[in-house]
């Protein structure tokens, strides 16, 4: 009985298969598919990544990981910074990830809808990272007289890069603008980790960019900010250009490359106090590349840096992706000690 | 007194509206009273007569119908159009999408004609809901593979060209039998996007730009303080920059036309010797069934190099030709006048460069040396594009991936020519600059803060001066 009931079952089995594949029934999988009713895919985000910026752990903070929280404020606890955005200002789109090459986009701020000032204008809270810029200079204020020395002819100087205090702090400030678009450009950079910091203020209200200025007393900033110093230090790790060379590394192990994408890889790393290999931030890279870099690194072995006679965590970065590229330092101010 | 009071109050409405109505700002459209500005050869061809010669045996290459079988063999069994000029056509061949009445009037979009016109007479095709009439010209793709449920698996990326028709039901195909891809499903679950052809006028010289050039463009740029910073696509093999296709996934016009010949129209090359099947069969399944292979019966590749020919021209493959026909394509010519006056374009010009655009979108570069035609040589390449990749953010990522250019990535559209095109962005979705402009401004975007400044800092009429620029080229 049990016998004959299966075999029934089969045959019904099959004569449904045969009958649909008769009828044509559509295919399913792949490029196919039967379903009006599938679940909706979002819009509007981006899935497929690329080569994007992780970290070897979710707790170390990262120059990216700051927000515009709800109460106004952008926080970024990697530098240490707080800024209280002027009333109906926001941030209406978040950036980009970083780039290859040290870049952050860390907010872009605008006026809100609720704003109800004649003049607008844009503030750009932006960071380069000083260990992987393309641009020959070693701190902040090179960085900035090199903006300075290279405007295209679309810009005239209005200030030449002088050093002000802001928040208690110094940075250096720079003003140009562009007769043609009648827009005035004021930009204050300081350095913070080895990374410059700079706040790009764009209007044709100059007024309005000195009163936005003024309200930037209000930040709170780390001790080491300033255009030539912000080398770390203090409760966080010191930064140092190139550290993980010649024979500050004891034993290394090099990451090998599944997929040769020949993309750049740029890596910062905090070194603990015993030379090991703590915190890993990649800023841009596949998925692939950054599980076989972390897996390298954490092999990797340093000479324990020493402050004072004391070892001390430091910071550095490594260009993983393509050969390292020649330096480019015009002067002893670059951010090495 | 009742009319006095009129006036005084139409006298304030004027003053308040008027002006801005005099400077609201508008995209002056498909420039048409300059003639065509694109799909001449380079000057150094005209002047040879056998590079002319190759160019025009190129060019009726480019503008020629295959069929499955028969003279012009290889057709399918997967295809979008049967020639390259039908969707490369606006405002010349090698241009880009066409629409109908729109200068200068090329004719109706040609996906929709496939039926119509017997290019697949008798076949099982229905024309696709993204395909229109007006246009724009599109190929499509799923950005992921279904599951067996028929979701869109988001842990299984494609990415691949679904091909719009098959050659099943031709009389020439035989009994080949194929399913055209599910895009109403996958309109229904939201995994499906779209690209226009991107016009080809130029790239000649984009193929002779150096490395070196591009790198040292890219350094300058670098610290710019309005938040742009790209990077390049690389050729997996050599890992120089590659430079075609809306994410610079090519490295050569060679690469890029034998692809397109293959994904396209199905036909089999010298550079891509097989029939393609979608992704899913090829990935996934197990090919195309024996039945749709070799149906134009002279075996692979259907096109080759002709060792019987009797000149340069007819011994080179048709792939050969397209792409001594796209190198040879001199770069569109601007117009110093209109729209707007030579005021206006001049000052659009300089605003263009003042706000940011020109960052990425590089208004020269100089081209190497060529030992193909004098002109591709230490030439001047207005193209407006630095050929990087840059995130463009949410609204516009479209999650393929292709090559080292992720899912929001793309090539700084070069903008030579973009007086005369009719349709914007990588899939085509904004036919007003003005729409395209905004669609810069993204969660994510490099070029949020650019569009912001062009937005809230531009008075209307700098913003219409660079309107008129970018439609003067």
């Amino acid at each position: 009985m049990h016998t004959k009931f299966s075999r029934s079952l089969v045959l019904l089995a099959l004569s449904l298969s045969l009958l649909a594949r008769a009828q044509g029934a559509p295919q399913s999988g792949g490029d196919f598919s039967s379903n009006p009713e599938a679940k909706k895919l979002p819009t509007g985000v981006i899935l497929v990544k690329g080569a994007w910026s992780s970290a070897s752990d979710s707790v170390t903070p990262l120059p990216e990981g700051g927000r515009v929280a709800n109460n106004n404020v952008y926080s970024n606890p990697y530098l240490g910074l707080t800024y209280a955005l002027s009333p109906d200002w926001t941030q209406k789109y978040t950036g980009p990830p970083p780039s290859d090459n040290g870049y952050y986009v860390l907010a872009q701020i605008r006026p809100a809808d609720t704003f109800k000032g004649t003049s607008r204008g844009t503030l750009l809270i932006a960071a380069q990272d000083l260990f992987f810029t393309l641009t020959p200079a070693g701190n902040a204020l090179e960085l900035i007289n090199y903006t300075k020395d290279n405007l295209i002819a679309e810009y005239k100087v209005e200030q030449p890069p002088m050093l002000v205090r802001i928040a208690n702090r110094s940075f250096v400030r720079f003003d140009y603008g562009s007769p043609v678009a009648e827009l005035h450009w004021h930009v204050l950079a300081t350095q913070i980790r080895c990374h410059m910091v700079q706040f790009v203020f764009t209007s044709r209200d100059t007024k309005l960019m000195e009163s936005l200025i003024q309200e930037m007393n209000k930040m709170s900033l780390p001790d080491e900010a300033g255009p030539i110093s912000g080398r770390g230090g203090g409760d966080v790790p010191v930064c140092i250009k190139d550290y993980a060379g010649g024979e500050n590394v004891m034993e290394r192990v090099d990451p090998v490359f599944a997929e040769r994408r020949f993309n750049p890889v740029p890596v910062r790393i905090i070194i603990d106090k015993e030379g090991k290999v703590k915190h890993i931030h990649f800023l841009s890279a596949f998925p692939d590349q950054a599980k076989v870099i972390a897996n390298a690194l954490f092999q990797w072995r340093f000479r324990p840096y020493l402050r004072d006679g004391k070892p001390v965590e430091v910071e550095t970065g490594i260009m993983f992706g393509r050969a390292p590229r020649l330096a480019t330092l015009p002067s002893t101010n670059a951010a090495n000690e | 007194m009742k009319t006095k009071k009129f006036v005084a109050v139409l006298a304030f409405l004027v003053a308040l509206f008027f002006p801005g109505m005099a400077f609201a700002q508008t995209d002056p459209g498909v420039r048409s009273n300059t003639g065509v500005n694109a799909g001449q050869p380079l000057a150094s061809v005209t002047a040879s007569p056998n590079d002319l010669a190759f160019f025009q045996t190129g060019l009726a290459q480019f503008n020629e119908h295959q069929t499955v079988t028969g003279d012009n063999p290889g057709l399918g069994p997967r295809f979008n159009l049967d020639s390259c000029g039908a969707c490369h056509s606006q405002p010349a061949p090698g241009g880009t999408s066409p629409a109908s009445g729109i200068f200068p009037n090329i004719g109706p979009n040609p996906q929709s004609q496939v039926i119509a016109n017997g290019v697949v007479n008798g076949s099982t095709n229905t024309i696709p809901f993204f395909v229109l009439a007006n246009g724009p010209v599109r190929e499509a793709r799923f950005p992921f593979f279904f599951d067996q449920f028929g979701n869109a698996n988001p842990n299984a990326p494609n990415g691949g060209v679904e091909d719009l028709f098959t050659v099943s039901g031709r009389s020439d195909a035989g009994s080949c039998s194929l399913q055209q891809p599910s895009f109403n499903a996958a309109r229904a679950a939201n995994n499906i996007i779209f690209r226009i052809p991107t016009p080809t006028f130029g790239t000649g010289l984009m193929a002779n730009i150096d490395d070196s050039t591009l790198l040292a463009n890219h350094a300058a740029q670098a610290n710019n303080g309005v938040g742009i910073s790209g990077t390049f696509n690389h050729n997996g093999n050599d890992g120089t920059i590659s430079r075609f296709g809306w994410k610079a996934q090519n490295k050569s016009l060679m690469i890029f036309a034998g692809e397109a010949y293959n994904v396209e129209m199905g036909i089999s090359n010298e550079l891509f010797t097989q029939d393609r099947p979608l992704p899913g069969e090829d990935q996934l399944g197990s090919g195309l069934p024996a039945s749709c292979l070799n149906l134009a019966g002279i075996g692979y590749p259907e096109d080759i190099t002709h060792s019987g020919g009797s000149s340069a021209s007819t011994v080179t493959s048709d792939v050969g030709l397209f792409n001594t026909f796209m190198q040879f394509l001199d770069q569109p010519t601007p117009s110093t006048t209109s729209p707007g006056g030579a005021t206006s374009i001049a000052n659009g010009r300089r605003l263009f460069s003042a706000v940011g655009c020109a960052i990425c979108h590089t208004p020269s570069l100089t081209t190497q040396p060529s030992n193909l035609t004098a002109g591709l040589g230490s030439a001047t390449a207005n193209l407006f594009s630095d050929i990087e990749i840059h995130h463009m953010g949410a609204t516009l990522a479209d999650n393929v991936s292709q090559g080292g250019a992720g899912g929001d990535q793309f090539r700084t559209a070069p903008l030579w020519g973009l007086g005369q095109r009719i349709f914007f962005l990588h899939d085509g979705r904004c036919s007003n600059l003005l729409c395209a402009i905004e669609a810069h401004e993204s969660n994510g975007g490099e070029a949020t803060n650019v569009e912001a400044i062009f937005d809230q800092n531009l008075s209307p009429s700098q913003q219409q001066d660079i309107l008129n620029f970018l439609r003067s080229l």
